[in-house]
């Protein structure tokens, strides 16, 4: 019996590496980075009245869309909405995140599984079962009503937009939470609470920087979900609430202006790169 | 034993030629229209009787949600055609044509061009009306107690907050403006709906939503909305299916009409089979069956004389006198400006 044939040097130095990023490499080049590139050549093309498409190549969607004022508050709405709406969901993720990396046996099992199964229904049949509850003949309304206070209309603007996407984006912004909870070890809570510090003063002072790693990434990921979401905008803002992305539906499926949506598409991506970059600076501050 | 062995290897050998037989000898046509509803009906009203007729052509149905959807498929498959046929809005089609995926529209394809209505031909569209649809008021019965009979209803203070209309770009917002731009004395919908607009501000604080899900029948029919606008021939249908809580109205008014042209892509790979079914689709005999199934108005002008009294009544037929004639090629022209004035000064009025 003699031993398997060693790998040819070559390989061991690095091509099998090569070799082995290969098939990965080209899917993503051709399920990304070609139809990225076909989607910036449309925006570069004409629109035809009644939906025609004229191959050119011309400014005027770019020059167009910087210049128009309803689609710089278009931009302007869908970053501040999803900002909002991250530090929302943020904040009423945040503790239970905590109370999960504090848990143990069956029970944060249990628990793991309560935060992650809204993700098994989709997030068609969550925003229908919003829809039910918020509607001014809804359970919601209803008791407030029932209190004898001002009925809200929660439902068809931006008000349900927002409680809708919140829910739908915690188990993402627990579960990146969790994730980054690594650092935090119970040893140094317990540390600083012996050397006399308050509880508020430990979570300002060690917990919070501890998880801001937790933080940045789980922001991160519900400030793109927020950005690209449109089902539930669709469904929920009642026609009132004019998002990047419900725009290029819009755009691409009724009005058949296929270059302006394909420039929305690009700005989308431009604005991703941004949050890609804010995240990538938050986290060198943390190192 | 083996004389059965021999027995099955008989029978599998002559279901195996018979299969081959009919696969060699069927052409496959494939047709693609709206899904839902619409599929429903049409292949029962018109694509089952024609295969029927035609044992040697299959028509299969390619389901999609809107006109847009198909144009995108049409075009994706520019180079190679899979889709042999089309029925789609008459505006869309004309951006089909345009980019060249149709073939002319002739009495090569079809017989029956001379008996269609005037309004069924489209200058430069490689298509002919196939359905007429108009807009009318959609009314939940337990809301609205007395059926409406002026689009003035939906302006009635006592449904605020219950109002849904599909917005533009949406076509049904579309056509509402020209509706309302001619009840408040507007004389040229292309060159301004100035009067309409004016009169849709004042509509759009008791609206409800500017887009209803999954359309606007449903939140209709289940109470959730008391009053609205759709299409006739969905209304009539899903009116049947409610248990008397959706209510259909055609206004005093009058409305204006819809409209859905049959194509043939040009290089598609079944073309004279297609010819002969979308020569089937313009006859008479399809044309009053699909008004008798889904209550579209037949645009061949033979075809009235077949149709019931009963269904001829649900459908625009006996109003025509009261129809807005929209054309919607030059609509197309205005779409833009009119979808940047409801979001600029309308709808921001709802909020």
């Amino acid at each position: 019996m003699s031993a398997a044939p060693a790998l040819p040097r070559a390989w061991r130095d690095g091509q099998l590496a090569v070799l082995l990023l290969l098939p990965i490499a080209l899917i993503n080049a051709i399920g990304f980075i070609l139809p990225v590139l076909n989607l910036a050549r449309y925006s570069f093309n004409r629109s035809r009245i009644g939906g025609g498409i004229e191959q050119v190549f011309t400014w005027e969607n770019w020059v167009g869309l910087l210049s128009d004022p309803f689609y710089l508050e278009l931009v302007l709405n869908s970053v501040w909405i999803s900002l909002a709406i991250t530090l929302t969901t943020l904040v009423v993720s945040y503790p239970i995140a905590l109370y999960l990396h504090r848990a143990s046996g069956s029970w944060r099992t249990f628990l793991t599984v309560l935060v992650i199964s809204p993700l098994l229904t989709s997030a068609v049949v969550r925003t229908y079962g919003w829809i039910a509850i918020l509607t001014d003949d809804g359970p919601v309304v209803s008791a407030i009503k029932a209190l004898g206070l001002p009925a809200p209309s929660l439902m068809f603007n931006i008000k349900g937009v927002f409680i809708g996407l919140t829910e739908i984006l915690m188990p993402y912004m627990i579960l990146a939470l969790m994730a980054g909870f690594g650092r935090l070890d119970p040893r140094v809570e317990e540390a600083a609470r012996t050397l006399g510090a308050t509880p508020a003063r430990t979570f300002r002072k060690v917990i919070l920087p501890l998880t801001l790693p937790g933080i940045a990434l789980g922001c991160l990921l519900c400030f793109v979900l927020a950005v690209s979401s449109f089902i539930t905008p669709k469904l929920m803002g009642g026609g009132r609430v004019f998002l990047l992305a419900t725009e290029i539906y819009d755009q691409a499926i009724v009005t058949l202006n296929w270059p302006l949506a394909s420039t929305l598409s690009i700005l989308v991506l431009i604005v991703f790169g941004a949050a890609l970059w804010a995240y990538s600076a938050v986290l060198r501050r943390l190192d | 034993m083996t004389a059965m062995k021999n027995a099955t290897r008989a029978g599998l050998a002559a279901l195996a030629m018979a299969l081959a037989t009919s696969v060699a000898m069927a052409d496959t046509v494939v047709l693609t229209a709206y899904s839902g509803i619409f599929q429903e009906n049409y292949v029962k009203a018109v694509v089952e009787p024609f295969m029927k007729a035609n044992p040697d052509i299959i028509v299969e149905f390619y389901g999609m949600p809107n006109s847009a959807q198909m144009l995108g498929t049409l075009r994706a498959q520019a180079s190679a055609p899979q889709i042999d046929i089309a029925i789609m809005d008459v505006s869309v089609a004309k951006a089909a044509t345009d980019e060249g995926i149709f073939a002319p529209m002739d009495e090569t394809v079809t017989q029956h061009l001379a008996d269609l209505y005037p309004q069924a031909r489209y200058e430069g569209v490689n298509a002919a009306g196939v359905t007429f649809d108009n807009l009318i008021l959609l009314y939940n019965t337990d809301k609205v107690q007395q059926a409406p009979t002026s689009w003035n209803a939906l302006w009635d203070a006592q449904y605020a907050k219950q109002v849904s209309i599909p917005a533009v770009p949406d076509i049904q917002g579309t056509t509402l403006t020209i509706i309302t731009d001619k009840m408040a004395g507007g004389t040229n919908y292309i060159e301004s709906v100035e009067a309409g607009l004016k009169r849709l501000e004042e509509l759009a604080p008791l609206v409800q939503t500017w887009e209803p899900r999954p359309d606007v029948y449903q939140p209709i029919s289940s109470g959730t909305a008391a009053i609205g606008i759709g299409w006739n021939a969905r209304a009539q249908v899903y009116a049947d299916l409610s248990d008397g809580k959706l209510g259909v109205v055609l206004p005093e008014e009058g409305s204006g009409f819809q409209i859905n042209v049959i194509g043939l892509v040009k290089g598609g790979p079944a073309s004279e089979s297609a010819k002969k079914f979308i020569d089937y689709a313009l006859s008479p005999e399809a044309q009053a069956a699909f008004t008798e199934q889904m209550f579209y108005a037949p645009t061949n002008a033979k075809a009235a004389a077949l149709i019931s009294e009963k269904a001829l009544q649900r459908t625009a037929a006996g109003a025509m006198d009261r129809m807005i004639d929209i054309n919607w090629l030059e609509v197309a022209k205005v779409r833009d400006a009119i979808t940047e004035q409801w979001r600029r000064r309308v709808i921001p009025l709802s909020r």
